[in-house]
């Protein structure tokens, strides 16, 4: 019986499966994973969405697995007919040897090639399909999701890394669908490049309790930096430099000796959180953190912010500004409800 | 060695308490609320935790995605589409206030299997052993005395998938962590740093000094499930195994 699947026929970036991640098996050591940017993830499958609707006006998705490619440098061909959907930077996809656009629905046919190349801005872009993708065939999802970490993936969870020759496998609805529903003509959508920062982008932050016990003049310090993004960042975290200069006018470190002493035991961490490890350069943890840290945390950074950090490269700059946790927990929930997952 | 028993350390308890609002709730995420106890590794504090941990997970559950314990602390991630950050802290103050700890929790953890774990402590592969020996200033028998002679509370699980960390640590074997750490650790190695040992699960990078290794799988996976070996709230002691031991137990349970 022959499946249903894309293969990948070269691959120089990264790509991984992803959906919202594996929430609860942190409490097992489990990073939780999932998309980096969900706007562009959730854009993807609202695009298929939209597109199923015209036939099924009930059916829904939101969360089905996606995949989630990392600085372009990817093609695959088809070997089954579906239709996709291309959200996230923009890698000027073709389809054999046409230019599509980013942000739209196509449809494949067999044999068919769609190749990325490396986006000019951003880092990641998602390619979804009705249903969803995955790396086996009938695959279940592990502890609740399909979303793929590395370290995982190591002791033999989440599936095997995308290779050259890895498929990826779409149910019999996607194709169903493609041969019933093709896409003929793409809506005009406005490119959503203003939910994105241009070069630099202000992180809003709840402040943490050990934040607010430090002087004023240590949060006016940590306030005023601006900070690189290094190259060290990943799906993990995002490490950044300050400028030694810009700490020049300030006398005192941000985190008091004092202030850290207090702050030994591991405990567990969330996404977003900033760490601040002895050498005063934050590192702000992302999708694939582990579970529990160490390391003294200023606050965290309200998570749409972060979907619009994940696409920022090394050498971008960011810095911080002060946000409560009622405006933080509203702009979610809004962003949530635009794409009905509430 | 007589073993030190857990109740010097708990002390018994009259009666059933009432939980004490003696943490304090922060909202550290638009999801995910943080209880904060005090910065210590205390068995008491932690069975309080835990206790509370199972309340919440029983009486919020509608509410309630995750809860993860730690030494001192409870990490708490709602369904932040359907109730807010304040209105879950105060059911979370409302239910500490108005439930009595369990009893089996509060008596002590001694009516929990202790698990065993076998150690082959090695010094032939040049891991740590001699090193911790030489820097606490007693033989490397001596380590492995005080290591195996002390029942373990698991206080947390993470860094990766079945790692839990375990103390206390005799005062004697305390070390700080590497200042530079391995790039590899092996499957099984147990390790200590600080107050703290651990089993590693698998093969990591990792900055605790290692003393020996366990042939004993640190998880199994059964239908989709993940069945850690050491869970949170357990007891765990080690003893020393030889080498043909260690090799016969891991054929055995490779085979």
């Amino acid at each position: 019986m022959s499946q249903h699947c894309l293969e990948i026929i070269n691959i120089n970036g990264q790509a991984s499966i992803q959906d919202l991640g594996r929430l609860n098996a942190q409490h097992l050591g489990f990073s939780a994973g999932g998309a980096a940017d969900e706007f562009a993830f959730l854009t993807a499958n609202q695009l298929i969405s939209d597109h199923c609707s015209m036939t099924e006006p009930n059916k829904h998705q939101s969360n089905c697995p996606a995949i989630e490619i990392t600085l372009g440098q990817v093609s695959f061909r088809a070997n089954t007919e579906c239709v996709i959907a291309i959200t996230g930077a923009n890698c000027k996809a073709k389809i054999n040897d046409t230019v599509i656009k980013n942000w739209q629905c196509y449809q494949l046919k067999p044999h068919d090639m769609i190749t990325f190349a490396m986006p000019e801005h951003g880092l990641h872009s998602y390619l979804a399909v009705a249903g969803g993708f995955t790396c086996q065939v009938g695959q279940k999802p592990w502890l609740g999701s399909f979303a793929q970490t590395q370290n995982e993936m190591a002791l033999g969870f989440t599936g095997k890394p995308l290779i050259t020759g890895s498929k990826l496998y779409c149910s019999a609805d996607a194709n169903d669908l493609a041969r019933h529903m093709p896409v003929n003509a793409n809506k005009p959508i406005s490119s959503p490049t203003q939910f994105y920062a241009q070069h630099s982008l202000t992180l809003r932050v709840m402040p943490s309790t050990l934040f607010l016990k430090m002087s004023h003049e240590q949060q006016q310090h940590f306030l005023a930096n601006e900070y690189t993004i290094s190259a060290q960042s990943n799906r993990m975290g995002y490490r950044l430099q300050s400028k030694p200069e810009q700490s020049g006018s300030f006398e005192q470190k941000i985190l008091a000796e004092s202030l850290r002493e207090r702050c030994l035991l591991s405990s567990p961490v969330t996404y977003g959180m900033i760490q601040l490890p002895a050498n005063e350069q934050p590192i702000i943890l992302m999708k694939e953190r582990q579970t529990m840290g160490g390391y003294p945390v200023l606050g965290s950074v309200m998570q749409t912010d972060l979907f619009r950090l994940s696409q920022m490269r090394p050498g971008e700059k960011v810095n911080f500004t002060l946000i409560n946790h009622q405006q933080a927990q509203q702009q979610l929930r809004a962003f949530y409800r635009k794409f009905s997952l509430l | 060695m007589q073993k030190k028993s857990l109740n010097t350390v708990i002390g018994k308890r009259a009666s059933n308490p009432r939980f004490q609002i003696n943490f304090s709730l922060d909202i550290v995420a638009e999801n995910a609320l943080q209880l904060s106890w005090k910065s210590e590794i205390l068995i008491a504090q932690h069975n309080e935790i835990i206790a509370l941990q199972s309340l919440i997970k029983h009486q919020l559950d509608a509410y309630v995605i995750e809860t993860i314990a730690s030494y001192h602390c409870l990490m708490i991630y709602f369904r932040h589409q359907m109730i807010t950050s304040t209105e879950i802290t105060e059911q979370i103050k409302h239910l500490a206030k108005h439930h009595q700890q369990p009893t089996q929790l509060t008596d002590n953890s001694l009516s929990v299997d202790c698990i065993k774990i076998p150690v082959y402590y090695d010094i032939e592969q040049q891991w740590d052993l001699a090193e911790v020996a030489t820097r606490c200033n007693i033989t490397s028998n001596e380590v492995i005395e005080q290591h195996s002679s002390t029942i373990y509370r698991g206080f947390a699980l993470g860094f990766t998938p079945g790692f839990c960390y375990l103390a206390s640590l005799p005062d004697t074997l305390h070390l700080p962590r590497k200042s530079s750490p391995r790039t590899q650790v092996p499957k099984g190695a147990v390790a200590i740093a600080e107050q703290q040992t651990a089993v590693y699960p698998n093969q990591s990078p990792g900055g605790w000094h290692i003393i020996g290794q366990t042939p004993l799988p640190m998880y199994n996976t059964c239908n989709g499930q993940f069945n850690a070996t050491i869970n949170v709230g357990q007891n765990v002691e080690f003893y020393a195994i030889s080498k043909v031991e260690f090799i016969a137990m891991q054929q055995g349970l490779s085979a």
